[in-house]
């Protein structure tokens, strides 16, 4: 009681968190440094320096992270929607008027810096999802509520998608994660993985197999919801004689008018009728999730092929391609990957020391400052310094998913583990790309990237997890 | 509660993935960091740039200390596109400088531009007077590099001492220390003395970056080195000699070579026609070689140490010696010799002279029959019981003097020769012939191939009464205190040094004595001693020869000259040897009318198409 009123302020939060926070960020500067530093180039405090723009930007991430912890807890709860409706408004924004930055029209420019809206729609997509899922009359296995979640991730998605910034948007999907730990039947999890894999790999097989796959993976996985073995396989059964019968049929009253993947989409897809009244009849409702889910999954799929080819642009296919070892492009596309694994991969034990990584000063690895970040840690600081970095993030996701368990409201504990799915997912897909693990796809390294508004956004997602997180201790403390 | 607890399981379960996700990327980094060191060496070469500093080649001196092959400095132009004036340049002032043309600077400006920051040649073979017109002209991006190439003041000895060329793919396979771009000998002494005359190459090892641009020296210059010029040759050469017997061999097709006896030291060897050795240095190189590959002389064939020809008359020497080695000729043995040797059907022409004959006349007139007895005696001489095995011994002795197989000079491209053998015979007459069927290599024809070395040779052999050094071009190489030590050994032939003093004799009056066949080849007061050689061939007029050597007594020069198709062989091949060594011994010409018929002589060769 005898604290001052700051102390009061910073009462219950966090410190490991801080301070992980701030040791990241600290190593993104020293990299920064590293990978921008010129010693032929410009005087060494100039403000055309890289690592001395980051440092103006970590100035700015301190006062709003002060900022931040200022705002009283229940504002984020309140505001929740407005800040969804904001974010939305921007992304729109952005693909209205933004400006287009290697293809995707996704940045808004005032003078000489840039903002990229998705970082702050993030925050405020996570904000929305905690707030539907935390009220008190939702339940995340009726079929309605999740409709509702669905629309509230698919809505800044669809819009990030046409923004043609896939890379970011893709991020939302992590928000799975969440919904896994709200409750999600993992047998729908399960599928959604799946699917997730099988477009990726859909040029890789035949429609055919395709829908063969997704009618397997759809019914087992209701039949492990519902546990009603026998008559899925009798399902299963009927699907495959019916079709097969048409087939044939057909073969006999009009040959070549219909092939066995016509017979059998027309078959199944006539069986979703039957499906559906049965579903209706026997009440088990989450047979609808599946239905939709093999739907949405047939509208995908079958169609990836277009999707590949007109909607994602040509690097993008090459990066994919590339990727799953289709088409090898030393020089090409294959180069930033395999410059950026040399990078890595020469660092050894323990590195080559501050400003002594070759493969960063010299140029080899591109986007050495921003998306290829790591390969300055992995290249310098080698594989110790590597395990370094990623232990902290490892803990600060830890961190923050304690902090979510910790908390009265679910409100908060949604949130905080949003924060970590961003988190989890934004490291493996850019470590995972810049190792050779993940196509390449052009999301930074949070909180160690060169980028004012990446360092702003993040710290804003984080610091207001620990704001609710210390105001559940406040009154914890009470 | 129960979803508190649902709550937990899921929390451990997510707890795991998180960890997956870190363990896989982790792994990961082992794998690329730690295990695969492949990255390193990939790195290192991304990275790492070693520039080669080429050593100057070693000079080549003739036995009088002058030059025969200097290096000269050039410059080879480069550009690097990044640092070209943004403006433009004056394109019309530089190509008057440089010489290139408007079309052939737009074309490599653009290949330059390819890679803006690496440093591209854009002209090569610069001479030190362009570079300096141009350095001040100041033209920004550009920059020269010095380099040395091949000169030669004197502008002889082609195929002697040979020429340098960019190493070839399959010599690069061959010889690994060898680096594409770099230059090796490829003939004559060039190539024989490659490893002394190359040097050892520096290297400078620097960083660069993305773009090739050199970032600084590597750890400080730690590893660089610096070139170490080649060792200079002392050729055994003499320069004015050469280039006065080029100039005489001039217009005809053949050899000359001329040994030091005492030494087996080369001071001559022309193979004709020849060429300026210059012509293979600089821009035009590769059309000037063309141009010498599809000459149907073939200037760049070594007549010298690779053609065989048949000896003809010179060859009676040596007959003569084993003849008398054999014991079947005493130098005061008579022979008549009614103009030829007839024995039935078959008969050797010979020419008009006194008859009958002693060794000496016969040498000195170049008697054929006189021969031709002495061959028969030897192959069917009682003690060997037949032909065959008398031929044997005959061919036993002939290899003693170096023909028919390689003397071991310090040319590569040296040749062997060719001198029959039993087996040869036995399978072209089906076992059956005699002395009579292979007369004609009595008189130095028939299957005989000899190279003018070893005709050169042979003429040192007789100067030395009895053995000869082996010929060699090189006398020393600065930094080594001998030579191979086979050309410091005696070679006796298989003939006493006592049976020379006739032979020579007979040689001296061929030169001095009424009758003889050398005449024009006397000089006052040098004792020159000769046998002149007349060889038919199936290609047309006969082939030329001469074989010397003076003075009489300690011997300085032993010389061997032919010409294809030049005729007797007082007429065309001794006028040249009589002068050369009359400049040789006495440094004057006191005939200049006759060096004036020489050089005016050009020779028809139907046969070379030309």
């Amino acid at each position: 009681m005898e604290n001052s009123g700051i102390g009061k302020l910073f009462e219950g939060v966090d410190r490991w968190t801080v301070l992980i926070y701030a040791l990241i960020v600290l190593i993104g500067f020293v990299s920064i440094t590293s990978a921008s530093y010129d010693d032929a180039g410009a005087a060494l405090f100039s403000f055309s320096n890289f690592y001395m723009k980051q440092l103006v930007w970590m100035g700015g991430a301190c006062v709003v992270a002060v900022v931040v912890l200022l705002i009283d807890a229940s504002l984020y709860h309140k505001w929740a929607y407005l800040f969804y409706v904001i974010g939305l408004g921007m992304l729109v924004a952005a693909l209205l008027f933004g400006r287009e930055v290697n293809g995707a029209k996704a940045w808004f420019e005032f003078g000489s810096f840039r903002v990229q809206p998705v970082e702050f729609a993030k925050i405020a997509t996570a904000l929305a999802l905690a707030r539907v899922m935390s009220s008190s009359s939702f339940s995340i296995d009726r079929p309605g509520d999740l409709f509702k979640v669905g629309c509230v991730i698919c809505l800044p998605l669809a819009v990030i998608v046409l923004q043609n910034d896939t890379g970011s948007g893709i991020v939302l999907v992590s928000l799975l994660f969440v919904l896994y730990r709200e409750g999600l039947n993992k047998w729908l999890c399960i599928p959604v993985l799946f699917i997730g894999a099988l477009f990726i790999f859909s040029f890789l097989l035949t429609p055919l197999t395709l829908l063969v796959l997704l009618i397997l993976v759809c019914t087992l996985s209701e039949a492990m919801m519902n546990g009603l073995w026998r008559s899925r396989i009798v399902y299963l059964a009927a699907l495959a004689l019916g079709s097969l019968t048409l087939y044939f049929g057909m073969l006999l009253a009009a040959p070549g008018r219909l092939s066995l993947y016509g017979a059998l989409l027309s078959v199944t897809l006539l069986s979703l009728l039957v499906v559906a009244v049965y579903a209706f009849r026997s009440n088990l409702r989450n047979i609808f999730i599946t239905m939709g889910l093999f739907l949405a999954a047939l509208l995908f799929v079958p169609t990836t092929d277009y999707i590949f080819n007109s909607i994602l642009k040509e690097h993008q296919q090459n990066r994919i391609l590339s990727f799953l070892g289709l088409k090898s492009d030393p020089l090409g596309t294959d180069y930033n990957v395999n410059q950026a694994k040399i990078a890595i991969g020469s660092g050894g034990w323990f590195g080559k020391g501050f400003l002594q990584g070759t493969q960063i000063r010299y140029g080899f690895v591109p986007e050495k400052h921003t998306d290829f970040i790591f390969c300055t840690v992995g290249e310098e600081w080698g594989f110790a310094g590597a395990m370094v970095l990623l232990s902290l993030f490892c803990l600060l996701i830890f961190r923050l998913m304690r902090m979510g368990e910790r908390q009265e409201e679910p409100f908060g504990r949604i949130y905080c583990y949003c924060v970590a799915a961003f988190l989890l997912f934004h490291l493996l897909v850019n470590v995972g790309m810049t190792v050779g693990l993940m196509p390449v796809m052009g999301i930074p390294l949070p909180l160690v990237s060169y980028g004012g508004s990446s360092l702003i956004a993040f710290t804003i997602m984080l610091f207001i997890a620990v704001r609710l997180d210390a105001s559940t201790r406040q009154f914890g403390f009470r | 509660m129960n979803y508190n607890a649902d709550g937990k399981v899921r929390m451990r379960t997510l707890q795991l993935v998180v960890l997956l996700v870190f363990g896989v990327i982790a792994a990961r980094l082992v794998y690329i960091q730690l295990i695969d060191s492949r990255y390193e060496e990939l790195a290192r070469g991304n990275t790492l740039r070693s520039e080669v500093l080429y050593p100057a080649r070693g000079e080549v001196f003739d036995r009088n200390g002058e030059y025969l092959v200097q290096s000269r400095e050039c410059y080879d132009l480069m550009v690097i596109y990044r640092e070209l004036d943004r403006a433009g340049f004056d394109t019309v002032r530089f190509c008057q400088v440089t010489g290139i043309t408007p079309q052939a600077l737009r074309r490599e400006l653009a290949n330059a531009r390819m890679r803006p920051r690496a440093p591209r040649m854009i002209l090569n073979f610069m001479s030190k007077e362009e570079k300096l017109r141009f350095d001040e002209c100041d033209f920004h991006g550009f920059h020269t590099v010095y380099r040395t190439v091949r000169q030669y003041p004197r502008k002889v000895g082609g195929n002697l001492l040979g020429y340098v060329s960019e190493v070839s793919p399959e010599q690069l396979k061959r010889y690994p220390s060898y680096q594409a771009g770099e230059y090796i000998g490829v003939s004559g002494v060039e190539s024989a003395y490659e490893a002394e005359l190359r040097g050892k190459k520096g290297v400078k090892i620097s960083e660069v970056d993305t773009h090739g641009a050199i970032k600084g020296s590597y750890m400080q210059g730690r590893f660089d080195s610096l070139p170490v010029p080649g060792s200079s040759i002392v050729c055994t050469i003499d320069a004015r000699l050469q280039l006065f017997a080029e100039e005489l061999m001039a217009g005809k097709v053949g050899a000359a070579v001329a040994i030091e006896p005492a030494t087996g030291e080369i001071l001559m060897m022309v193979s004709s026609p020849t060429y300026d050795p210059d012509e293979l240095v600089g821009r035009q190189r590769g059309n000037h070689y063309m141009e010498l590959l599809y000459n149907k002389r073939q200037p760049l064939f070594n007549r010298a140490v690779s053609s065989p020809y048949p000896p003809g008359s010179t060859f009676k020497l040596v007959q003569g010696l084993i003849g008398m080695q054999e014991g079947v000729l005493t130098p005061s043995m008579r022979y008549s010799c009614h103009e030829g040797y007839q024995v039935g059907r078959l008969k050797m022409k010979c020419h008009a002279h006194s008859s009958p004959l002693d060794l000496y006349f016969a040498v000195a007139t170049s008697c054929n029959a006189y021969f031709c007895y002495v061959f028969r005696n030897i192959l069917e001489n009682p003690k060997y019981g037949s032909v065959k095995r008398g031929f044997e011994v005959w061919k036993e002795y002939v290899e003693s003097f170096g023909f028919g197989r390689k003397l071991g000079s310090d040319f590569l491209s040296e040749k062997s020769g060719y001198v029959p053998d039993r087996e040869f015979y036995d399978n072209r007459y089906r076992r059956s012939w005699n002395a009579l069927t292979v007369l004609s290599l009595s008189i130095g024809q028939g299957e005989l191939g000899c190279t003018p070395l070893q005709m050169a040779n042979l003429a040192a052999i007789i100067a030395n009464r009895g053995y000869y050094y082996i010929p060699h071009i090189v006398r020393s190489v600065a930094g080594r205190d001998s030579m191979d030590r086979r050309f410091y050994e005696r070679h006796y032939t298989k003939v006493e040094p006592r049976y020379f003093e006739p032979i020579v004799e007979g040689m001296w009056r061929s030169v001095h004595q009424e009758g003889g066949t050398s005449r024009g080849a006397f000089l006052p007061g040098l004792d020159v001693c000769g046998k002149t050689g007349t060889a038919q061939n199936p290609r047309g007029k006969d082939h030329s020869t001469f074989l010397s050597f003076a003075p009489k007594e300690n011997p300085r020069i032993a010389i061997s000259v032919y010409v294809e198709n030049g005729g007797f062989g007082a007429a065309t091949a001794l006028p040249i040897a009589s002068l050369i060594e009359e400049y040789y011994l006495t440094d004057t010409i006191r005939r200049p009318w006759l060096v004036d018929m020489v050089k005016e002589k050009t020779i028809y060769y139907p046969a070379y198409g030309k």
